[in-house]
């Protein structure tokens, strides 16, 4: 009976806290079928007293979509494929290989996440000028091909493999390609998937530095179109809040379908820092 | 189970949402099409001093594509585009639409480089991050001052690099409805600042203590539209003699915020927490009157058209201003100097066309809500039916431009304001240290007023 | 290139190392170092690279960050945000992943799912959001709980509200966390607990919360990191004010560097927060006791 009573009470706090967490989106959600003129009236409704679906179909005005989307998933992937495979590969070899100069090589590596995005940016924008990489995807997904806190998840991950299937396997003749690619490129999938959607996201969220180096409309990322609706004396609310409902889903869908994997990487990587 | 339920869910509204982005897509680009279609091209030359021939070539007559970067208005442009490329089939101009807080911060990053649009939109608060990648205009200073007021503003070394099409500037704006439920009439259209007070007190409501309605709203803007302007009213300008020196600790300017602050505390026609914005709670109904700068006669119309409002100029102190208020131009193109000279000189050409077209000069200063700066288009029918623009023309030449300010000169007096009236800080501090942040942020600036041009200078 | 430590080093392994080393070595150098080097360079200069300025200054630059009153106010504003809304990004996230991973919660993926929600959309909208919700006249906030606050714009509220609001966004990352990290636990120290007959309270702290420990660093580590760097929130919100009551250090540094062109104040305060993290990140290796 007090086993009863105690799961109505959590399960209402969770309920509770949940209903605060969606509230906002609910909100934005509702709002994104308003006028601008309904968003801001002084007479606030939930729900929309004059349905509208312009903020959708006249999205493509200043908002493509589709476009943003599709660009926005390709450097996602290409740059969430890249770190994992980066990341993983370093990861093994600091982790598994001893070398002179490792601890060094990993210490610079961690040291590396803590530096501010506003120490390099500057120097990294005039290079990729010089580098005549403007507008163009290197610019997105060359300079984010290693992650430092990709690195660090690996080896941390890949230090739990034991070191007998390594040595199994040389024994077998196995080269150390053969291994890294089909024994620990395997052996790592929770690692990585957790790596994998870290990075999704990061790169699915990252703003200033597509923002600055991208200059075309048809190259624009997501996250970047998003600003569009933020005009010189007024912003867009409804058409904003309308592109933001429809550009969480797939992350959202992404999230959902990989969160076994997602939560059981991080569990093999980061409880044994 | 849940999982799978979400997921369905979630799949089933990501698709009915992408298909309605779809139409969206289809919508957006048959109505591109349709514009581009049929514009007419003249063939006889056309303007005033500057005049446009349209039969000279452009570029020998081979294809050529250029760029033009601009914030927020692409159907104004395109308009433009496809009028000079009606007559210059040969020219495709590509416009590049940027978000205005994003557009200062990418524009002067791109002309930095090679790759920067040959033309860009400019406008003057972002004058100094521009300048150096700006190429003259190629039409004679003497045909420019023949056409178009304000162009002395704009002369550096003889040069001029880009002139004002329109100059904006604030009017009251006051609810009708309202203004009709406090028993005023036309005759109390209040011309002096204790009439306005005055005014003001009588469409103020309130309900015991609680404030339902203001007489008069200026949260979040008064910095724009008081104390950048009014202190010329009472014979003060922004800056000292030497052209570089805030003056924003003035007895003048001291005076306006005193006025601010009475007006909200003594006169209590309206309250700091009392609408987040004086614009929006104008709009919301909930503001009787606000001064706002020209823009907003669009953002009324667009946004808050069940608002039934009249315009009326900005009251003065004693009825004989040194000038009425602050202006700010609304500026035309400019040149990217790094450009291949064949792209250089489309945009040369491109502007010429837009400012010897009076139906883009008048469409321009009508989107805008801005006076026209081009003189022959002073007393035009269409300018004047625009109310926010009709109360301007009286006084327009007692408007003063105070050159291409700093950002820092309004963010400094925002933030003093905000002191003032959030942080408790007295006038005197709070002005100074506005006074002495404008002073450090200004230390590498090349900036000189230009109010000693003003015509009415003293 | 590298000397031979490890006798059972095969060739293949020496030319997979040198191969992965030699590439970090290089892509971190071009990378982070070359940029590190030339910011570091300067944060010496007075530079503007609009009008092409590049001037000596010797320590100036520093100096100006070490007097101005605005940076020291603003990196307080910084301890105050980061050590709040970690406070409870990491207290709410443990609790609610506990209440989630207990046997008296069914729909557990469900809950997750929502809690994750804030963390995958935008700074940017959902800014906008709050902005709309703290209203003072038609926000949601003053309206449910019948208040007449004008919280971003009262000096006393303007922070706590953008902190609310971040801890809204993020304390989803911290129950993903926790929820991994309680799924990781040895089941053998639990049931060796229940058969000692521990309470549930006990268990949790002197079994489960210890545990946690790695989990809570890691949670901590990248909260400071990221928390030091804010500034979006702040740019929708307040811009920093009413006055500057808003400001933190990020705030400043995107001010300096992409409203005003100063880059090479905005290199020197950069630095010095860099430093500071660093200091920070060590402290809590410090605190929690684990040397690595």
């Amino acid at each position: 009976m007090k086993r009863k009573a105690s799961s109505i009470i959590l399960n209402l706090i969770l309920l509770v806290v949940g209903a605060v967490t969606v509230y906002p989106f609910v909100w934005m959600l509702f709002s994104s079928f308003k006028k601008n003129s309904e968003i801001m009236a002084l007479e606030q409704h939930l729900l929309p007293q004059e349905f509208i679906l312009d903020n959708y179909v006249n999205m493509n005005a200043h908002f493509n979509f589709v476009r943003f989307f599709l660009n926005s998933l390709l450097v996602t992937v290409v740059v969430t494929l890249l770190v994992v495979y980066t990341s993983t590969i370093c990861g093994f070899v600091l982790s598994k290989y001893k070398f002179k100069g490792r601890n060094f090589l990993f210490g610079f590596v961690l040291s590396t996440m803590m530096i501010p995005w506003c120490v390099t940016i500057i120097p990294k924008y005039s290079m990729i000028q010089s580098f005549g990489w403007m507008d163009s995807y290197k610019a997105l997904i060359i300079p984010a091909m290693f992650s430092g806190f990709g690195i660090f998840m690996m080896k941390q991950h890949i230090a739990s493999i034991p070191d007998e299937i390594i040595e199994a396997a040389r024994i077998d003749g196995a080269n150390e390609f053969f291994i890294f690619h089909r024994i620990i490129l395997p052996m790592a999938k929770n690692g990585i998937s957790s790596i994998a959607i870290f990075q999704f996201l990061w790169t699915w969220e990252d703003f200033l530095w597509p923002y600055l180096v991208i200059n075309s409309q048809e190259k624009q990322l997501l996250a970047v179109g998003l600003k569009m609706f933020n005009g010189q004396y007024s912003t867009d609310y409804g058409a904003l809040f309308a592109a933001t409902a429809i550009s969480i889903v797939p992350v959202l869908l992404i999230y959902l379908f990989f969160q076994k994997q997602f939560i059981a990487g991080i569990a093999a990587s980061a409880v044994k820092g | 189970m849940m999982k799978k339920r979400i997921f369905v869910a979630m799949m089933a509204a990501a698709m009915a949402m992408t298909s309605l982005a779809g139409c969206g897509s289809g919508a957006g680009k048959s109505t591109g099409g349709n514009a581009e279609a049929k514009v007419e091209a003249p063939t006889e030359p056309f303007g005033d001093t500057i005049k446009y021939d349209p039969s000279v070539e452009i570029n020998d007559g081979k294809d050529i594509s250029v760029e033009l970067w601009e914030w927020g208005s692409d159907d104004l442009f395109q308009q433009v585009i496809d009028g000079y490329t009606a007559i210059h089939p040969n020219v495709s101009i590509k416009l590049v639409n940027n978000p205005w807080e994003d557009y200062w911060t990418k524009l002067p990053l791109a002309l930095d480089g090679d790759k920067g649009p040959a033309i860009f939109n400019v406008h003057n608060s972002y004058h100094e991050n521009l300048i150096n990648y700006m190429a003259p205009l190629d039409i004679p200073l003497e045909d420019l001052q023949a056409d178009f007021t304000g162009v002395d503003a704009h002369v550096i070394d003889g040069k001029v690099y880009y002139i004002d099409y329109g100059m904006m500037t604030g009017s009251v704006y006051y609810n009708k409805k309202m203004w009709e439920e406090a028993g005023l009439t036309e005759a109390d259209i209040p011309k002096t600042w204790d009439e306005m007070r005055e005014v003001a007190k009588k469409l103020t409501k309130r309900d015991g203590d609680k404030l339902i309605q203001a007489g008069l709203n200026f949260n979040d803007d008064f910095h724009q539209n008081y104390l950048l302007g009014l202190n010329y009213q009472l014979g003060e300008k922004l800056f000292q003699e030497d052209g570089r020196t805030p003056n924003v600790n003035s007895d003048a300017m001291k005076k306006v915020m005193q006025m601010l602050v009475d007006m909200y505390e003594v006169d209590g026609v309206g309250s700091k927490d009392f609408g987040e914005k004086g614009a929006d709670s104008f709009g919301q109904g909930q503001s009787a009157m606000v001064i706002q700068w020209g823009h907003y006669y669009n953002t009324l119309k667009t946004t808050w058209s069940d608002i039934d409002f009249g315009v009326f100029e900005i009251p003065t102190f004693d009825g004989n201003p040194y000038a009425y208020n602050r202006y700010n131009g609304e500026s035309t193109f400019g040149v990217n100097k790094n450009a291949p000279a064949d792209q250089q000189a489309v945009a040369q050409d491109f502007i010429k066309y837009f400012l010897a077209n009076d139906e883009a000069q008048i469409n321009f200063n009508l989107a805008m809500s801005t006076f026209p700066a081009k003189k022959s288009l002073a007393n035009n029918e269409k300018i004047l039916e625009n109310p926010s623009l009709k109360v301007l023309s009286e006084h327009i030449d007692h408007y003063i431009w105070p050159g291409p300010m700093p950002s820092t000169v309004e963010t400094s007096l925002k933030k003093a304001g905000q002191d003032i009236f959030f942080n408790g800080v007295d006038i005197d501090t709070a002005l100074n240290e506005a006074q002495e942040n404008i002073i450090k942020d200004m230390k590498n600036s090349s900036f000189v007023s230009v109010e000693n041009l003003y015509a009415f200078d003293k | 290139m590298f000397k031979k430590t490890h006798p059972l080093q095969s060739k293949s392994e020496i030319i997979l190392r040198n191969i992965v080393v030699t590439v970090m070595v290089i892509y971190f150098t071009i990378f982070l170092v070359v940029p590190i080097g030339i910011a570091f360079a300067g944060s010496f200069h007075e530079w503007n690279p609009l009008s092409g300025t590049y001037n000596f200054l010797g320590l100036a630059n520093y100096i100006e960050v070490f007097t101005s009153g605005l940076f020291g106010k603003s990196m307080l504003n910084t301890l105050i945000f980061s050590v709040v809304v970690i406070f409870f990004r990491v207290g709410l996230g443990l609790a609610i992943a506990y209440a989630i991973y207990s046997t008296l919660v069914k729909h557990k993926s469900f809950f997750r799912a929502v809690y994750y929600m804030p963390v995958v959309t935008p700074m940017v909208a959902v800014a906008f959001v709050w902005k709309f919700m703290y209203n003072p006249q038609i926000g949601t906030i003053n309206q449910i709980f019948g208040l007449d606050v004008n919280w971003l714009m009262d000096p006393k509220t303007a922070l706590l509200a953008v902190m609310i609001m971040t801890i809204w966004k993020d304390f989803g990352y911290a129950v993903v966390m926790y929820m991994a990290g309680l799924y990781s636990l040895p089941a053998d120290a639990l049931e060796a607990a229940k058969v000692d007959g521990a309470s549930a309270w006990q268990t949790f702290r002197y079994i489960t919360l210890p545990l946690l420990k790695p989990m809570t660093l890691f949670v901590v580590i990248t909260s400071i990191i990221s928390y030091i760097q804010a500034y979006v929130q702040i740019l929708i919100m307040t811009e920093g004010g009413p006055g500057t009551a808003t400001y933190l250090a990020s705030y400043i540094i995107y001010d300096e560097a992409f409203v005003k062109y100063n880059f090479g104040y905005a290199s020197a305060l950069s630095f010095v927060l860099f430093v500071i993290t660093a200091v920070f990140t060590w402290l809590s290796f410090r605190v929690s006791g684990t040397e690595e």
